[in-house]
Order: C-alpha cells, then structure tokens, then sequence
C-alpha cells in the first residue's frame, strides 16, 4: 500500500503543471476542426484569438471599440466602396513564411468569393457586401465592398477576417497552386497562422496544445505552452482543478458556483455572455398565427423569476434585443418586451384562444438550465390560462412547419445589432428561410436603412422601427444573456474580456498571469 | 476443427454483414448532421449547398454502396465533423478502450472467482455472508455512482488519484474499478451459485470418498465443473462492457475510448464514425465470444466445436 501511494503520489506530482508558465486548461468542448474561416460556433470560437490575427483588432478590454492596427498598420477609405489597408511588414507565419499581400488576399478572397461550400455559408450571412480583396504591392492591399459599408472595420475585424498562409494552405493536397476544398478540409487539421502562440498538436475534440511563437510581431505571449483537454463532465473538471491536474476549467454551470467559492484554492469569474437564450414562436403554425397569441406568451412569462431562480440574479434580463458590446447601437431605452400577464389574458381573450395545446420544443442538456427554463415557463403560462407542454428532443425543429415554441440562442457573432440580431432575424435570412418568421416590403426597407445607413442616428432610428416590428409580430422573445463562468487555480489570473465575442479564451500578453509571479 | 473454422468463419461473415447493413441503416435513422455540422440557424439554400457537398443528397442506395466501398480503401471513409479519416479517429480509441477492457476483466476475475469459491465453501460462515452482502451492495449500485462516489473521496477529499486521462497506471485504478464493480458482483453471484450446485452432486461426494484432499475437490473437480456456466456469464458480461459499459464511465474519466467517442458521434450524428464506431463494438463482442467458445472446449472436453 505503501508503494502504491508513492507511486500515485509521483504521479500526481508528474501531472501537477508545477511551471507557471504552462498552464493546462480543462475545457467542456474542443473543437473538431480548427479554421477561424470556416467556423462560428460557441465551442470553436475559445480557440481562434492565440493562434490568429486580424487586420484590424480591437481593444478588447473594454465595451467601447476602440481599433488597433494588427496586421494591417493603416487603413483609408479610397472611395465609399473601397478602402486601402498597409500592411505590417515583419510578419511570419508558424510554418516560417513571411506574410505579404498575397496571403491576405487569399485569405480574404476565400470569403469574399467563396467556392468553398463552407466558407459560402458562413461568409453570406455577414461578409455578403464585400465584392473581393486586391493586392496593390506586397504590403498594400484594396478591399472592394458592392456597396457604402457602415462597418468596414467591424467587418473585417470578424474571426472570418483571420488571416492564413496561402501557398502552405494551397500546398497540402493537389495542384499546389490551386485552392481546392480538400485544402481547406486539410488547413482544419493542420492550422497556422501569425498569433503568439502556434498550435504545436491538434487533436480534433480531444486536445490542442498552444506553444508561444518566438517571433510574433507583437508582445511575446505569456505562456510558454498551454494545453486544452476535453473533460466533458463538470464534476470532473471542478475535480481536476482541485486536484491540480488543470489549472482552469470551462463551462461552469452557476449552482457549482458555491462549492469553487468554497474551497481556498479554487476562485470562479464570469460575466454575463454577450449571447441571448431565445424562445422563438412559429408565426406560421395555424394554432400561433394570430400575433395576439405570440404576444400573449410572451408577455406571460416573468423572465426576472427565471433569473433569479436558475442564474442567481446574475443573468441579465434584456428590455429589447440589445447589448452594451452594441457600442453607439446600444438602445437601452427600447421597450420591446415585457412582462404583463395581465394584457396575456385579455390578449388570447381577443384572440379566441380555446386551450389548444401549446408545444414548447426543448432540449434536455443543450442550453445550461435550458430545460428547467421550459418547465417553469410552462408554469407561468398556466397562470395566464394557457395549456402548455413541454418535448423534450434533441433534434433541430426549428425548420419544421409543426414547430410551435422552442428554444434557441443568439449569439453575438460581432459587435453590433447586425452580428446578432442580424444574423438571424434578416429579410430572407434563416429564420424566414425557414418558414417561421415572415418579413414584408416594409420590413425589407427598414432593414436596408438599418444595414447600410452611414448615419448612425439613422440606423438607431431604423433599429428601433425594427424593434417594434418585432414587438408587434413576436416571433421570439430574448430570455436572458445567461452567465458563464470559468473556475482557476486561485493564483491565476485570468477573465472573459469585455471586448470580445463570447468565450473566447484569450491568453495573450496583458491577458492572464500568474499572481504569485 | 478445420470444419468448425469454416462455419464460424461463415457465421461470423453473416452476423458481420447484418450488424453492417444495421449500423448504416440505424444511423441514417438517427436525423439530420447538417445542423451539427454547420450549426442552426441556416438559410434553405445554404443548407441544400452542405446537403451536396457532404453527400448527402445521394439516393440511399448510392450512401449504402459508397460506404461498403469505404471498406477497401482502408479509411473507412471521413468523418464529417472531424475531417479525417474514419480509420484514424477510432484507431486513435480503440487501445485505450482495449486496455481499460482488459483490467477490468482482470480484475473481474481475479477478484470475484475467489470469493464465490469462499462464499460457496464457507456458505454458512460469516465469511460468506459477508461476501454476498457486499456482492449484493455492489450489484446494485449503478456505475456512474460508484465513479462519482470515488472522485469524490479519493481525489476531491484525498487528492490520492487523479481524475481525468489515461497517462499512468494510476489514471486506471477508479476507471477500472468503476467499470468492473458490478461485474465482480455478478460474477462472484453467478460463481457461487454454480459451485453450489457442483458442490452437491455425487461425484464431488465420490472425490472426497477416495481421500482426495479439499482443495483439489473444491478446485479440479468443483471448479472445473462450474467453469461452463461461470465461462458463459463472463462471456456475456465481457461483451456487454465492450458494447455500452464504457460510455459513461469514460466521459466521467474525459478517458479517450471508444465509448465516449460513440456517445458524441450519436449526438453529433457524425455518421460515418458511429457506424464503424458500432461495427468495432460488434467485432469486439465477436471475438469475446468466439474466445468464449473456446475456452469451453478446455471447460469440458465433451464439447466439440463443430458438432453443435
């Protein structure tokens, strides 16, 4: 017994990161594939930040944008379509290659004019006006957008902005000066890019180790290596942490939030994701297409209940569908939703509702406190009279015509109504796309003042028309940004930035640091 | 032997083809990747474009050929989340699944054999009542909570083991004692059970009537007796931890297997690495079994392979 608990104490010792310059982080979810181009999802967007950069950064530690020159130095508007960008002249890449036009180009032309089915779908949804990028000479280079572009900088500061090495990129499979698909299916396994830190092993959904690059162009990253490991089960990564085997853990549901409080060597942050949890409502389902109805069940429901039952008061009830990161398009004034479970009743009185039974489509672990959120819901509904029911299922039925409530998230993609409210909600856009929401020729022409006014008085002003459209149609209704924690080693120093899109894990100079160092 | 060999071979090849044709036709069942792949929230046409490009606008025929194909290229096909070959991410799991597997059916045997012995031998003691009541306790408590249960005192309280991965022998001691607590349970029921009922035939009466010693009674004739009932029960609790007993306790353990790897490939309706995900499982539970079969012959030479 003896030798056992020496060995296992060797053990625990070999796995202890003793160097505070190494640190180990336990992560709900790694990321299946690694391409900043490709990608917009929750789980891969923690990784992109270390590894990639952007032409155009921003100060991420605060609200209000401010930009930085990162790989671009300067930018001009040439015309209203086209700005002119130079760039940084000593930039290599993880592989060795010095960066130049050319990659920037590529980089930017893979979205631009996407061939890639992938990067076609990503880069419609939101990089749709840009025509193509141009080189001028090596370190200059003209982005063309068909149209005046109110959000030039916000819109190439997006993580499909990163920017990636061409002739490695079109190297790894046939003609190596071509870009096929199969090059960008290999650039996901293998990637590279201009960060602090480059990715030295990538296991899809299991592992990524960081190691810092000796010659980034900017401040040198603080960590010497950093390795993210799956450890899908909370228990177990609040476990490890307190065992020492990582040094901080992802994705920390708020009812462990005592316990880490609890313990000397353990310390929990967390902020309210810049990401709204949704209950969408189907306006074309026969028993919901009386907007009465919609309105009813949303006005039932006393989203501060939810917060303070399920988040602890630290999620953040939204009057409309804005956020603080909206910068000058931050609209707090905006009352677009709103709890009366009052004007509920008389509203499906109005409406003649007659108890017909209300599906709310729910998955049961997706979304923390997701399910619970449903199942007390279900509750404030029936206060208002209405026979609710909630289906469990994990499938997507938001493109199903007998869809009528579910749940859904979204995200802020970047800063501003745009990159969120945008994404989802636009004229054609998926939700319309998909049956469930309609827009008309009033709606389309608010849209095209809100998108593309260079005004930004004009666009608050078309924001807000949206906004009573939406109060008006109630096709969803914005729950809460719900909050996120991370829990660490006590003597690391690290937070979400305020700047950024949500979870990102940012270990870059200025970003974490040990305390006792 | 040789004619044995054939058939099995023969069986094996059918039973292989079924669970094949199962596996494409179950996962094609199971809903739409798309949404996994690319995320909600996409517009008609784009989902159409990703429909084209993974391939998933074939008729089935055409997606159950191809995948047949993927046999013989050695890749098994790509995975549609991953982007790699399907040989490389289950190749990646299988060992370390394997080796969880078999120190669980070490420590399955090396443990629950003995004490059904002790149980049955000293059934009326307090060593044997003492045996069953632990085998009781431990047969009803469900894997996960005995996982749970040992994280919490040895490594939360203790700080003793660690808690996720595989990279020494002491990553295995919890795993492996959370997959085989029920089994020991079981097995040393099953085996106490079957020596009982040996125990009490006439033979073991003439054993001991010519002089022989007790051990031997209880261990060449007794045991060896048992040892066909004993043979199919770890046959049938061996393949059922190869085919679902890991799922949770390698997610609980972040452990790099098979199992965990199932579970999200289900959920990520990754189609091409569930299917050959469940055919690896089904090749395992095939070779346990044929192993099985052997072993009988060695149990109890009136059994010839082939004549059955």
């Amino acid at each position: 017994m003896k030798r056992l608990l020496q060995t296992t104490a060797l053990a625990m010792l070999v796995a202890t990161p003793a160097l505070a310059q190494e640190i180990t982080v336990g992560a709900a979810n790694v990321a299946p594939y690694l391409d900043p181009g490709r990608d917009h999802s929750n789980v891969g967007s923690q990784f992109y930040y270390n590894a990639f950069d952007v032409l155009i950064d921003r100060d991420y530690n605060k609200r209000e944008v401010e930009w930085l020159p990162a790989l671009a130095t300067e930018w001009t508007l040439l015309e209203p379509t086209v700005m002119e960008l130079k760039l940084r002249e000593d930039v290599v890449f993880h592989n060795g290659d010095p960066m130049t036009a050319d990659d920037v180009v590529f980089s930017l032309n893979r979205m631009y004019q996407a061939t890639f089915p992938p990067y076609q779908v990503r880069a419609r949804d939101r990089l749709g006006n840009f025509d193509r990028a141009e080189k001028v000479d090596d370190y200059t280079i003209r982005i063309h957008a068909k149209r005046e572009e109110p959000l030039w900088e916000t819109l190439i500061n997006l993580q499909q902005g990163m920017i990636i090495p061409a002739a490695y990129t079109m190297a790894l499979s046939g003609d190596p000066d071509v870009a096929e698909d199969s090059d960008f299916e290999a650039f996901s396994l293998a990637p590279v890019g201009t960060g602090p830190y480059k990715i030295a092993e990538f296991v899809p959904n299991e592992r990524i180790v960081y190691e810092r690059f000796g010659e980034f162009w900017g401040e040198a990253a603080p960590l010497e290596r950093a390795t993210v490991r799956r450890i899908p089960e909370t228990a177990s990564r609040i476990t490890a942490l307190r065992t020492g085997e990582i040094d901080l853990a992802t994705n920390i549901a708020p009812d462990q939030l005592s316990l880490i409080e609890a313990e000397p060597t353990m310390k929990a942050v967390g902020s309210a994701t810049a990401l709204f949890h949704v209950m969408i409502m189907n306006q074309n389902h026969e028993v919901m297409k009386d907007a009465r109805i919609r309105q009813a069940l949303s006005m039932a429901i006393d989203r501060d209940a939810l917060n303070e039952a399920l988040w602890l008061g630290k999620a953040v009830v939204p009057a409309s569908h804005t956020m603080e990161e909206f910068g000058e398009l931050y609209m707090p004034e905006l009352e677009t939703f709103e709890y009366n479970p009052e004007r509920a009743k008389e509203l499906l009185a109005e409406a003649g509702y007659n108890g017909e039974e209300i599906v709310y489509d729910s998955q049961s672990t997706y979304y923390t406190n997701g399910l619970l959120a449903a199942q007390a819901i279900m509750e404030m509904w029936a206060n208002v009279g209405v026979n609710g029911r909630v289906n469990v299922i994990e499938e997507w039925t938001g493109g199903s015509p007998a869809m009528m409530v579910r749940s859904w998230s979204n995200p802020m993609y970047f800063a501003d109504p745009f990159g969120s409210f945008g994404v989802m909600w636009a004229p054609n856009g998926p939700s319309e796309s998909e049956g469930r929401f309609n827009t008309d020729a009033e709606y389309a022409e608010i849209w095209e003042r809100f998108r593309f006014s260079t005004d930004i008085e004009a666009r608050k002003q078309a924001y807000a028309e949206l906004m009573e459209r939406i109060k008006a149609d109630a096709p969803f209704l914005p729950l809460y940004r719900p909050y996120e924690s991370w829990a660490m080693r006590t003597d690391l120093e690290w937070a979400p930035k305020p700047g950024h899109i949500p979870y990102v894990l940012d270990f870059r100079a200025g970003s974490i640091e040990f305390a006792s160092n | 032997m040789l004619k044995y060999m054939t058939r099995a071979g023969l069986k094996i090849a059918i039973t292989f083809l079924a669970i094949v044709t199962l596996a494409f036709a179950a996962t094609r069942l199971s809903g739409d990747p798309i949404n996994y792949i690319a995320g909600q929230g996409l517009t008609q046409a784009d989902r159409d474009l990703l429909v084209t490009y993974y391939g998933l606008d074939r008729s089935i025929l055409e997606q159950y050929l191809a995948f047949m194909g993927s046999f013989f290229d050695g890749e098994f096909g790509l995975s549609f989340v991953e982007r790699r070959p399907v040989s490389v991410v289950i190749a990646e799991r299988i060992w370390p699944s394997l080796q969880l597997l078999l120190a669980s059916t070490a420590l399955t045997l090396a443990l629950a054999i003995p004490l059904g012995i002790v149980a049955a031998v000293w059934r009326k003691s307090w060593v044997g009542s003492a045996v069953m009541t632990l085998a009781f306790l431990f047969y009803a408590v469900p894997n996960f909570v005995l996982a749970v249960f040992m994280i919490l005192v040895f490594s939360y309280w203790l700080n003793w083991l660690p808690v996720v991965g595989n990279g020494t022998w002491a990553h295995f001691l919890m795993p492996t004692i959370a997959m085989s607590g029920l089994l020991i349970a079981g097995l040393t029921r099953f085996t106490r059970n079957a020596m009982l009922d040996v125990l009490g035939q006439d033979f073991i009466r003439t054993a001991r009537a010519k002089g022989l010693a007790e051990t031997e009674v209880i261990l060449r004739h007794g045991l060896r007796n048992a040892s066909i009932t004993i043979l199919s029960v770890i046959g049938l609790q061996v393949a059922s931890l190869a085919a679902a007993g890991s799922v949770v306790v390698e997610s609980i353990f972040a452990w790099p297997g098979i199992g965990e790897l199932l579970v999200r490939s289900a959920i990520q309706r990754d189609y091409p690495v569930l299917q050959f995900g469940v055919i690896a499982v089904s090749i395992a539970v095939l070779i346990i079994n044929a192993v099985v079969d052997l072993a009988y012959t060695w149990a109890d030479p009136r059994i010839r392979l082939g004549e059955a």
